[in-house]
């Protein structure tokens, strides 16, 4: 292993070429883009790099629009994904690592920002002067919506072609209301729209228009046409009365439908789409509701928020069965038959594959069947003179681009069902693809801003206050309505609380080695071993830092060293420090915008 | 590469310690531990209703005595919990924060008692009574206890309840067909229990559910779906038990209710196995996976787990359907499902 | 009511509070009534990360030794004390760290070598340290806490002590060690289930006096030496003799003597001397490395008559060997050190009362009788924490016990009059007529030099004829036990005299047929009652702190028999355990 020896310096950091203004610097050097991703990792785990300790802290300061901003510009959608977000931040949340408690209610606070801001707050957005370019976007799902906005912004005329009466895609149709009011998704989508995006819905591209005539009109034409097409199991039986695809099913009764489900329904599948089925089941009246998974609970791809508001409305997660077929009498459903299944790992030995188990079916009567077991995209659209992926739409590598020249696609009809945050994500940065293609340059770049701070902003007891548990509808009064939404958000009070648990990962503490007079007592009041008493670095192979190697012994100790990812940024070193030689600096990755 | 072979138990009830003496008696120079997250030695569950209501004492419970496992040289960890296997370098993370090398490695974490997600908001309300840390916490609890709510129902409720009403304890029972384990009630099962339970003037409610439960000083008010009031001095909540796995998943050994392991009680990642309660097998028979209970079972499963890790290959046999004469009901206990 | 009779182990690293922690339990325990004798040990290094042991044996009865067996260790560093597991009983409780800053590595965390049979309580010592005082420094009194409610001990009159023993400091030292001290308590209230049996709520006590003190047995010799009136300490520092200097330098100057701090031990043993020729109580406290440089002045003070008092805390040797370690190993040094025949007085006491009492015997004999008098002590006894009535302070007849001169004596004065009991009046400097010479050379009776055989024969014989007396007047040795017929006969002497005692009582308890005997003056020393009961014994056992049996070789030339013997020099006191399962294992080959 390569490492450093700990050098003494004036200033004494373990930091790298940066420009400095003022008391900020820039920094687009490989080891701050590092220190970045292992120390901030809430924003790293975010696809779209979402700063969450910084809109945290707004919250805490209860300037919630700024809060709310602050997502804005990574995602379009905040009252949305507060909602509805996987939550990837949240698995990584040093508060969640095993000796620290739980992770912060991210999610969560996200949602308080957008509920919490008052309808005035003001927007500073930054325009590029008008291209004269124009871009058609397919599908104004959250990918197009994303790539719309950016596009707009950088100053590019938009057209989006949505196939169904209303913009939002599988927000608008693949998502309960009562996960979801559309009034948020109403608002938010309009926040979008009236930067000059010209929405033109019920046009179904490839039958109303064709492609190579939306590739004529428009500079640029991109595909975010998402998922559509549901996985096709072919069990027989399929076609009787009383199975629904999942996605079809949600569809009509988010469009009103109520759907006689009867007593008993089993929901094949374990993705977002079948929690959601299950749960509007219930909400039609159903008694006995089960998804029914080929593998385990562990293999779902949902978050514990979810799974636990399933399991609180009684509905039960079946393991380990794999449908056979469904059984019906008169063209009507009337049972299902499964076998059983065992884990075998795939070939990479990293995944796991289900494998029926022989003379192991059975049959649970049933009255209706709920087949949701994912989509894929639907590529008809392109009149099959595109190159695939599976299904999937190829695109270049490391590009947006697909085989046809100035046809771009991304958002899940690239990558297969994802999620939204990737979505918009994905939107966005094929969005800077097509600008960079038009002006020949990359007008938005991500950077390191380093800000020299001079208090901690938190407190050691901040530490332990429990997570604010999300207040949430009684189940009683859930299933009257289809509608009501189940999670009722925080109020000022709890979003208050929950946003001081935030550790603010993004302060970075260090000792100025040439003043530390090795009194040890910042290590006596450090939480956990987040001090070090460190005879080296190891020097990773991109160049970033990696990590402290202790020293086992005084003698063998050059410098005492604050481990930024073990540290959990309470601020009792800095409070205890005698030489006031420990210093904090804020680091965020941002994005930058080009100026001419 | 360690000097002998580490085999660690985890769980310190029948399967862990039969697989504990069988590993020993096998081979007398592999270290051999068990870890267990009770700070109270092996135990025999059974007696803890005896113990609470003053029947046997501390000692009676104790299955062998500390000088056992000192001649057998094995290391117990009591008291201690794992909260993180990491099967890819072979060790175990424990929750006073030590890293524990195994060579390899049985699960035999046995089971807990599970609350229904719909009551989990009241679960700090709940007594327990399914370890020894539960009869010590409910033993000066009880005694001054008039009146007694008994949510759920199982073989050892009915078992409880009946010793209650036996101490002069004022006895309601909330009955729920379907948390009663290790199997589901019929409804003639269901009613002939209410029935029993009225002779003993226990009063029932039959899948009805608390809405709302309250501490009141030292009692609880408890407000039931269907409007009625009443207050108790505890409640016990025996609403069946699932397998302790939860420091099991993200590891990358397979789990669903418990461990899932093949019929040499193998689970999918090499050199572990497990053992006992927390241990799901698929029954041929039954057509269904299912986890064994008792006492016995567990034991044999120890045993079997034990010589499989020192290379034998010998199959578990789903067990004999036994059939338990409780409250003057037939019921058949060594299987388990939910579906 | 039950009585309670425990050990006590609090063992960390040097700098984590180990010992403050246990003196305050110690002082807290005894506030209540409790017996208690607590003995620290500490690194040999003067800075570092070394190894501390506080350890208090606890009881509501008579406490003679520290105990060997411990029934309750707190944990405050994780691999020093995996060694210290080995002492703890089959049943014993373990109170470790739950939740360091960092994993262990496997095995370096107590947790996996407790036996089968202890039981371990985990307590977040750390977390909560950090959580009640924002710093980890308070993990002792968090380790407190736990303890206070596991064992049933007060917690308002356990935070007075933490507050009185912190008295001095700033306010937020105190706040920060009680609160911590509550974390520990409430949490180990509300998340530990008790599964031993130990309390100090349901024993008897004996009523607590106001006189009785808290004090260690260099304390004690201090104490004793500003209670005799001493006027000059010169010294040079020296574990574990160093805390006698220390308070001298602290208390001396306030009643208008002097602390003397010299370049070496031989200026410090001289500058004692001089004072002494001058008329002044004087003392040096040094151990076996000092002694061994003050053995070229030493003679000096038996040969001029001069009164000296010289302590020597005995350290595991031989040179500077383990400074922070026990062992009864100078006996023979302190017996026969120094050249020529020169008979001097030796003390040594086996408890921390005795050290009190021989303090200001020392001073006394030394000052009538003209001489040296050695008081022998040792790291333990030196360290152990004892709570003990207040002793009574010396009477008049102790404090000013020279001889002096009458006026006859003055007409012509021979300053070493050859007399019968050996002893010659003593002018002090000043006197008139009282003018003498003092040398170190051989002199007849009026102090001038002279190497005649007569005249060296009398004056030696005069000088070791001050024996007889100094044996008058100190009371005969201890002999507990039967007069005659006894089948096993302990003799000990000492801090060890102290565990032997407590063994035989035990022995006797268990039927068997044993006597104890020790003496506190070791010069000269009553050989008659050593020959008596030595007749009245099948077997003489003597236990002692040293490799070779310095003692039992010793007592060989006077009791011409065999002497069974039991040396420890593990550096730690010796535990009556081992000295009982001796004498059980002497009375079984007896029967046999």
């Amino acid at each position: 292993m390569k490492e450093k020896k700990m050098t003494v310096s004036k200033g004494g950091k373990l930091s790298a070429g940066k420009k400095r203004e003022g008391n900020v610097f820039f920094s687009e050097d490989p080891r701050d883009f590092g220190y970045a991703k292992e120390n901030i990792p809430c924003q790293d785990a975010c696809p779209a790099h979402t700063n969450i300790p910084g809109y945290i802290r707004s919250i805490y300061e209860k300037h919630y629009g700024r809060a709310y901003e602050m997502n804005r510009m990574v995602n379009i959608l905040p009252g949305v994904l507060g909602r509805i977000c996987s939550r990837p931040c949240e698995l990584s949340c040093r508060h969640g690592e095993s000796d620290l408690g739980t992770s912060v209610n991210i999610c969560h606070l996200k949602r308080s920002c957008a509920d919490l801001k008052p309808s005035w707050h003001m927007i500073k957005e930054e325009f590029y002067a008008p291209s004269g370019k124009t871009v058609g976007i397919i599908g104004a799902g959250p990918a197009g919506l994303a790539a719309a906005h950016e596009l707009a912004i950088l100053g590019h005329n938009v057209t989006l072609y949505e196939a169904m009466d209303k913009p939002g895609g599988m927000l608008m149709y693949g998502i309960p209301a009562f996960r979801l009011p559309r009034d948020i998704l109403n608002l938010e989508i309009n926040n979008i729209l009236r930067m000059g995006i010209d929405l033109k819905t019920g046009v179904n591209v490839g039958r109303d228009i064709t492609l190579t005539e939306l590739i004529d009109v428009h500079d640029a034409v991109l595909s975010t046409v998402g998922c559509q097409e549901p996985f096709n199991l072919d069990l027989p039986g399929e076609d009787l009365d009383g199975v629904y695809s999942g996605l079809d099913f949600v569809i009509r009764v988010n469009q009103g439908e109520r759907i006689p489900v009867g007593k008993k329904v089993a929901v094949i599948g374990g993705g977002y789409t079948a929690i959601d089925c299950a749960r509007l089941a219930i909400r039609l009246g159903a008694e006995e509701v089960s998804v029914n998974l080929r593998k385990t609970e562990t293999f779902m791809r949902i978050d514990e928020h979810e799974k636990h508001e399933a399991k609180t409305e009684k509905i039960k997660i079946n393991g380990l069965v794999a449908p056979f077929q469904i059984n019906g009498t008169d063209g009507k459903v009337t049972s299902i038959t499964f076998e059983r299944t065992r884990l075998e790992f795939t070939k990479d030995g990293k995944g796991r594959n289900a494998v029926s188990i022989p003379d192991s079916a059975f049959a649970a009567p049933v009255d209706t069947v709920i087949l949701a077991v994912g989509q894929t995209p639907d590529t008809g659209f392109t009149g099959g003179k595109i190159e695939l992926n599976g299904k999937r739409i190829k695109t270049k590598a490391g590009s947006y681009e697909t085989g046809i020249k100035r046809f771009y696609a991304a958002g899940d009809c690239v990558t297969g069902a994802t999620n939204v945050i990737t979505a918009i994500a994905e939107g966005r940065h094929a969005a800077h693809e097509i600008d960079a293609v038009f002006v020949g340059k990359k007008r938005i770049t991500e950077t390191i801003r380093t800000e020299t701070a001079s208090q901690t902003d938190r407190s050691r007891n901040d530490d332990f206050i429990k997570a604010s548990v999300m207040p949430t509808l009684e189940v009683t009064k859930r299933l009257y309505a289809l509608t009501g939404e189940v999670e009722q958000g925080y109020d000022d009070k709890i979003a208050g609380e929950e946003s001081k648990r935030c550790y603010l990962c993004n302060l970075r503490y260090f000792i100025d080695t040439s003043q530390c007079i090795y009194c040890s007592a910042c290590i006596d009041v450090a939480p956990r071993d987040c001090i070090k008493i460190t005879r080296a670095v190891e020097i990773k192979k991109d160049g970033a830092y990696g990590e402290l190697l202790s020293a086992t012994d005084w003698s063998e100790g050059l410098a005492i060293v604050i481990d930024n990812k073990r540290c959990i940024r309470c601020g009792k070193c800095y409070e205890v420090c005698p030489m006031h030689c420990i210093h904090i600096e804020k680091v965020e990755l941002i994005e930058q915008k080009l100026e001419a | 590469m360690p000097k002998f072979d580490h085999y660690i138990i985890i769980g310190n009830g029948p399967a862990g310690n039969s697989a504990a003496e069988v590993l020993r008696m096998h081979d007398d120079q592999a270290r051999v531990s068990i870890i267990s997250d009770e700070g109270f030695p092996y135990y025999y569950r059974h007696m803890l209703c005896e113990f609470i209501s003053g029947k046997k004492k501390e000692d009676a419970l104790k299955v062998k005595p500390a000088s056992d496992y000192k001649e057998k040289n094995i290391r117990m960890r009591l008291g201690q919990r794992v909260e993180r296997i990491e099967p890819e370098t072979k060790t175990l993370y424990l929750k006073h924060m030590e890293k524990v090398k195994f060579t390899r490695l049985i699960l035999a974490t046995g089971a807990s008692p599970h609350v229904v997600p719909s009551l989990s908001r009241f679960e700090k309300h709940f007594s327990f009574m399914s370890k020894y840390s539960d009869a010590l916490k409910v033993k000066p609890l009880l005694s001054p206890a008039r009146k007694v709510a008994i949510l759920g129902g199982d073989l050892v409720s009915l078992k409880f309840a009946k010793m209650l009403s036996a101490m002069k304890k004022e006895v309601t029972f909330f009955l729920y067909k379907d948390c009663f384990y290790p199997f589901e009630l019929t409804a003639d099962m269901a009613s002939a229990i209410e029935k029993h339970f009225s002779g003993k003037k226990i009063k029932t409610f039959a899948d009805i559910f608390p809405s709302r439960i309250e501490s009141k000083g030292k009692a609880f008010e408890i407000e039931t779906e269907n409007g009625e009031n009443l207050t108790v001095d505890i409640i016990f909540c025996f609403m069946g038990m699932r397998p302790n796995i939860n420091f099991i998943q993200g590891s990358g050994i397979d789990t669903e209710r418990g461990v899932l392991v093949d019929e040499h009680l193998k689970t999918n990642v090499s050199d572990i196995y497990a053992c006992g309660d927390c241990a799901q097998i698929y029954n041929p028979e039954l057509k269904n996976y299912w986890i064994s209970v008792g006492w016995e079972n567990a034991g044999i499963q120890g045993e079997t787990a034990a010589l499989n890790l020192l290379g034998e290959s010998k199959v578990i046999k789903p067990s004999q359907k036994k059939i338990l004469d409780v409250e003057g009901l037939k019921v058949n206990t060594s299987w388990w499902k939910e579906l | 009511m039950a009585d309670i009779d425990i050990v006590i182990e609090i063992c960390g690293s040097a700098g984590e509070g180990t010992i403050s922690a246990g003196e305050i339990l110690s002082r807290h325990m005894s506030s209540l009534g409790f017996e208690i004798m607590s003995f620290d040990s500490y690194p040999s290094e003067i800075r570092g990360f070394g190894k501390c042991v506080a350890h208090s044996r606890i009881s509501n009865q008579q406490i003679l030794s520290p105990g060997k067996y411990t029934d309750i260790l707190v944990v405050l560093n994780d691999s020093h004390s995996i060694p210290q597991l080995h002492a703890v009983r089959e049943n014993g409780v373990v109170i470790y760290d739950s939740q360091p800053p960092a994993y262990h590595e496997e095995d370096k965390s107590i947790a996996g070598w407790m036996a089968p049979g202890m039981i371990a309580y985990g307590i977040p010592l750390h977390s909560l340290a950090n959580k009640a005082a924002g710093s980890a420094r308070g993990r002792n009194m968090v380790a407190l806490g736990a303890m206070a409610a596991l064992f049933g001990i007060d917690e308002e009159g356990f935070k007075t002590s933490i507050m009185k023993r912190y008295a001095t400091k700033k306010q937020v030292v105190i706040d920060s060690n009680v609160n911590s001290f509550e974390e520990g308590y409430v949490w180990a209230k509300k998340n530990v289930q008790k599964l031993d049996h130990l309390t100090f709520s349901k024993v008897k006590l004996r009523k607590v006096t106001q006189n009785r003190i808290i004090i260690n047995g260099n304390q004690a010799v201090a104490q004793a030496a500003l209670d005799s009136g001493i006027k000059l300490f010169a010294g040079y520092p020296i574990t574990p003799a160093t805390k006698i200097m220390e308070i001298m330098g602290k208390e001396l100057p306030k009643r208008g003597g002097i602390m003397l701090q010299t370049e070496d031990e031989l200026s410090a043993i001289g500058n004692v001397i001089g004072a002494g020729f001058a008329g002044k109580r004087a003392m040096t406290a040094t151990s076996g490395p000092g002694f061994t440089l003050m053995t070229e002045m030493t003679g000096l003070a038996v040969m001029a008559e001069v009164p000296a008092v010289v302590v020597n805390s005995q350290r595991g040797g031989p040179s500077t060997g383990l400074p922070t370690k026990t062992e009864q190993s100078d006996l023979s040094l302190v017996l026969a050190g120094g050249s020529g025949d020169s008979p001097r007085i030796v003390l040594a006491p086996s408890t921390v009362e005795e050290c009190y009492e021989s303090t200001c015997l020392a001073f006394y004999l030394a000052e009538k009788y003209q001489t040296l008098a050695v008081l022998l002590l040792d790291f333990f006894l030196s360290n152990s924490i004892r709570n003990i009535d207040e002793p009574s302070l010396p009477d008049k007849k102790m404090l000013s016990a020279n001889i002096s001169p009458s006026k006859t004596d003055l007409k012509d004065y021979r300053r070493f009059q050859l007399t019968e009991s050996g002893i010659s009046p003593r002018a002090l400097p000043g006197t008139p007529l009282g003018m003498f010479v003092a040398t170190g050379l051989e002199h007849n009776e009026r102090g001038k030099p002279a190497y005649d055989s007569k005249t060296h024969l009398e004056m030696t014989e005069k000088r070791y004829r001050k024996l007889d007396g100094i044996l008058k007047e100190v009371s005969p040795p201890t002999w507990d036990g039967p007069k005659a017929n006894v089948d096993i006969g302990v003799i000990s002497w000492g801090s060890t005299a102290a565990s032997a005692h407590e063994a035989v009582l035990k022995a006797r308890k268990v039927g068997v047929n044993a006597a104890f005997m020790s003496s506190m003056l070791l010069v000269p020393l009553n050989v008659d009652h050593f020959v008596k009961f030595s007749a009245a014994c099948k077997t003489i056992l003597v236990p002692e702190l040293n490799y070779s049996g310095q003692f039992a070789a010793h007592l060989a030339q006077y009791l011409n028999r065999p002497i069974e013997k039991l040396n420890r020099i593990t550096g730690l006191p010796m535990p009556s355990e081992d000295i009982f399962e001796k004498i059980m294992e002497i009375a079984d080959t007896q029967k046999r």
